[in-house]
């Protein structure tokens, strides 16, 4: 990227907190800062910035998953003297609970070509996120992230040792077989992958620590982020940040007010598939000192979560990578009600819309599926042990056991085999391809499914540098974010793996440009 | 452990380093207190001293401090002394005044009467904290109760220092007495589904307190998603789990 990106433009203007600039203009530390929190109370104008500083660092990231990892390894590795700081009592986040796939049009292993599974490039990618987002997603971000998606991709795999499952499905949304699978298929080993690098590259993680303000003295667009402050135990500290504040605090799934604000459909009777941490008050705290935010109201249901906790077990992720594969998704009547291979949104909505008295729905599959969608024997003994899945050797008998009508199911899934030899789905026009087996052969499987809050594409506006824009345009100088924090890179629907390389490619961004600020 | 670990309430441990550390010369009570004898109450300390006990002559602490040597540990039986002593005297709820035994100046100077030797400074909240944590080390039936009933003063587990709010404990520390961690996770595997082991779950190695808290109520943290794990009741956690 260009350097002269990374400057914020000097536009002369007046803030708008007149009262606040001008005294703001007077006092240096210790003077008074910037808090639109509370407009019209006395206590806007009256925030004190801190009269000194508790501990001081380069670049301060906030939040240790994959986004604040991967910005701490890479503003470390830059020689930015770095902490992480985690609110939670664990480090990770969503992401060392995510279900383990990164979307990438390639990787070293080009294990595309290795399992023949057809062709796929920068632009399929890109052309599928935005048609998956609706065209809102903001297309350079788009570009960026699919441009650089293999990179950070192998970036893990050579300096993090993480390694991958020689698999590569088709999420909904996609239209290529471009969705990678870690080797336990856990977001965890993403996470300790980039914490390796981070730790060895010298970034310090303090975990129960939660920032409970961002330092900025004014929203003059020259005025810089300060540092933070954070509530640890009893205590409240106030951090300087000599460089830059990083943001990557994730999304607001667990804050049910949060979510009802922008979408007032998702009350308290969705599950969510987040950790109780995914609060989103990092995004408020940017908004009180003048950043932008968009899209918030775009929040996405996992279409195949554990109805009965919103989980996202392993079991519930086998909907996901089933499709591309021939499995389908049937409701209580044994009908199919969406084309498998549809985006999360279409698929969640597809299911919410026939009422909360169709819950569950499922996804059928056979035994020979299995291996298919990367999954080992032991997965699939696990989850019928726990009785995620439920087993039967031919169709009547899965839909007796499952309390559904036998004969509505058996005419489902003989009609889908027959589209599967036709190579045309007359009812949902899924796209059928040559990699998917008809369910004519047992044993049969099927898994209980029901949308769970998930992922919230909205967030703090950012450019491709991943610097943060305030109201008017304007970068905030020495402010950053990166991953679910930060809204624009998925539109109004995230395809599935999508988000983790997001997440990374954005992390990394964040982490090298904070690193070149010029320390103050 | 090597490293001296008294703490500032382990009073005998303390006491006994004191004494043993060097002649005991007459001082001056930090506050001006009358000076309470355990004779005081007891009028026949041998009678209050745990069955099978030696006779004890004198009757003042320093009776017992020639046996009861200092123990880092915290939890050799000969130590039991300190949290004996300790916890006989801090009432329920903590209604035992500390002044009792101790002098204090607040926020400079914390000892015993009589005694030429300060734990700490404490300030009048870190003392009000003190004795609430003392009250639920006694009878709570948190983690602290049951390292109580075992013997174990704050030392224990926090170390030489005086422990101080929001302070936390190392996972090093409880896997001094309760480690390995293969073997904590070997205890509490499930039968039924094995890979639902909170010492050995997805999360990798986690901090013991993120669940086991040593002032509070203990709770499983995996219920927080797998809110319909059937999980045993986690020791000093309530029961409903």
């Amino acid at each position: 990227m260009k350097k002269e990106d990374l400057s914020q433009k000097g536009v002369s203007r007046r803030s708008v907190l007149k009262g606040a600039a001008a005294v703001g203009a007077m006092a240096s530390l210790g003077g008074i800062a910037l808090n639109l929190a509370k407009p019209g109370t006395a206590e806007a104008m009256v925030r004190k910035l801190p009269a000194k500083w508790d501990e001081t660092w380069d670049v301060v990231i906030i939040g240790s998953g994959f986004a604040g990892l991967a910005a701490a390894a890479e503003a470390a590795g830059a020689g930015a003297k770095t902490v992480i700081l985690e609110k939670m009592p664990i480090y990770g986040g969503n992401s060392i609970i995510n279900g383990g796939g990164y979307g990438a049009w390639d990787d070293k292993l080009h294990l595309r070509k290795k399992l023949n599974l057809g062709d796929d490039s920068v632009k399929q990618h890109f052309d599928d996120t935005l048609k998956g987002g609706d065209y809102f997603n903001i297309p350079e971000l788009v570009d960026v992230l699919v441009k650089e998606s293999p990179a950070a991709l192998n970036w893990m795999i050579d300096e993090g040792g993480l390694k991958l499952r020689e698999v590569l499905t088709r999420g909904g949304g996609h239209t290529a077989y471009r969705c990678h699978f870690s080797e336990t298929m856990w977001g965890k080993d993403y996470t300790e992958a980039l914490k390796k690098i981070a730790e060895k590259r010298g970034a310090k993680m303090v975990l129960n620590s939660q920032v409970t303000w961002i330092w900025r003295k004014d929203a003059d667009p020259k005025s810089p982020v300060l540092g933070v402050e954070v509530k640890r135990g009893k205590k409240i500290l106030n951090l300087k940040a000599k460089k830059a504040v990083v943001l990557a605090s994730g999304g607001f799934g667990r804050d049910i007010k949060m979510r009802m604000e922008q979408f007032p459909k998702l009350t308290d009777a969705f599950n969510s598939t987040n950790h109780k941490g995914a609060t989103g008050e990092m995004i408020r705290y940017a908004q009180a000192v003048g950043a932008d935010a968009l899209h918030l109201n775009f929040i996405q249901l996992y279409p195949f979560a554990d109805p009965e906790t919103g989980t996202l077990d392993t079991p519930a992720v086998f909907p996901f990578s089933g499709p591309g594969r021939g499995a389908i998704y049937v409701s209580k009547n044994g009908k199919r009600f969406v084309s498998e291979l549809e985006r999360r949104d279409v698929c969640a909505f597809a299911q919410t819309n026939m009422g909360a008295a169709m819950k569950p729905t499922y996804t059928i599959f056979s035994a020979d599926m299995v291996p298919l969608m990367g999954y080992k024997p032991a997965e699939l003994e696990a989850g019928l042990k726990k009785g995620r899945f439920v087993p039967a050797n031919s169709i009547a008998e899965l839909a007796k056991k499952i309390g559904i009508p036998e004969a509505a199911l058996v005419e489902t899934v003989n009609k889908h085999n027959q589209y599967l030899k036709d190579g045309k789905d007359p009812d949902f026009n899924k796209p059928i391809t040559k990699a998917m087996l008809p369910l004519d052969k047992g044993p049969f499987y099927a898994v209980a499914q029901w949308p769970a809050v998930h992922h919230t594409m909205g967030g703090l506006r950012i450019n491709k540098n991943a610097q943060v824009i305030d109201l008017f345009g304007s970068v905030i100088p020495r402010l950053y974010a990166a991953g679910e924090v930060a809204g624009g890179v998925h539109g109004s629907n995230r395809l599935g793996t999508n988000a983790t390389a997001d997440c990374v490619v954005f992390g990394r961004i964040s982490g090298t440009n904070a690193a070149k600020e010029k320390a103050l | 452990m090597k490293k001296s670990m008294l703490t500032l309430f382990a009073l005998a441990c303390l006491l006994s380093h004191y004494v043993v550390g060097g002649p005991v010369e007459a001082a001056k009570p930090a506050a001006k207190v009358s000076k309470t004898s355990c004779a005081t109450c007891h009028t026949d300390l041998s009678a209050v001293v745990p069955k099978g006990h030696p006779p004890v002559k004198g009757s003042d602490i320093a009776a017992c401090l020639g046996c009861h040597k200092p123990d880092a540990s915290g939890k050799a039986a000969k130590n039991r002394i300190s949290t004996g002593l300790h916890r006989a005297h801090v009432g329920e709820g903590g209604k035992v005044d500390c002044m009792m035994c101790h002098t204090w100046k607040p926020g400079k100077s914390f000892g015993l009467q009589d005694q030429k030797v300060s734990f700490g400074s404490p300030t009048k909240d870190e003392l009000e904290a003190m004795k609430k944590v003392f009250a639920s080390w006694k009878s709570s039936g948190y983690t602290d109760t049951l390292h109580g009933k075992a013997g174990i003063v704050c030392g224990g587990c926090h170390g030489s220092a005086m422990a101080r709010e929001g302070d936390t404990v190392e996972n090093s520390r409880c896997l001094e007495c309760h480690g390995p961690m293969e073997k904590l996770a070997k205890k509490s595997e499930p039968q039924d589904f094995p890979d639902r082991n909170p010492h050995k779950s997805h999360l990798g190695e986690i901090a013991c307190t993120v669940c086991h808290k040593g002032h509070a109520e203990s709770k499983t943290y995996c219920i927080e998603c797998h809110k319909l794990f059937k999980m045993k009741k986690i020791p000093g956690g309530s029961a409903s789990q």
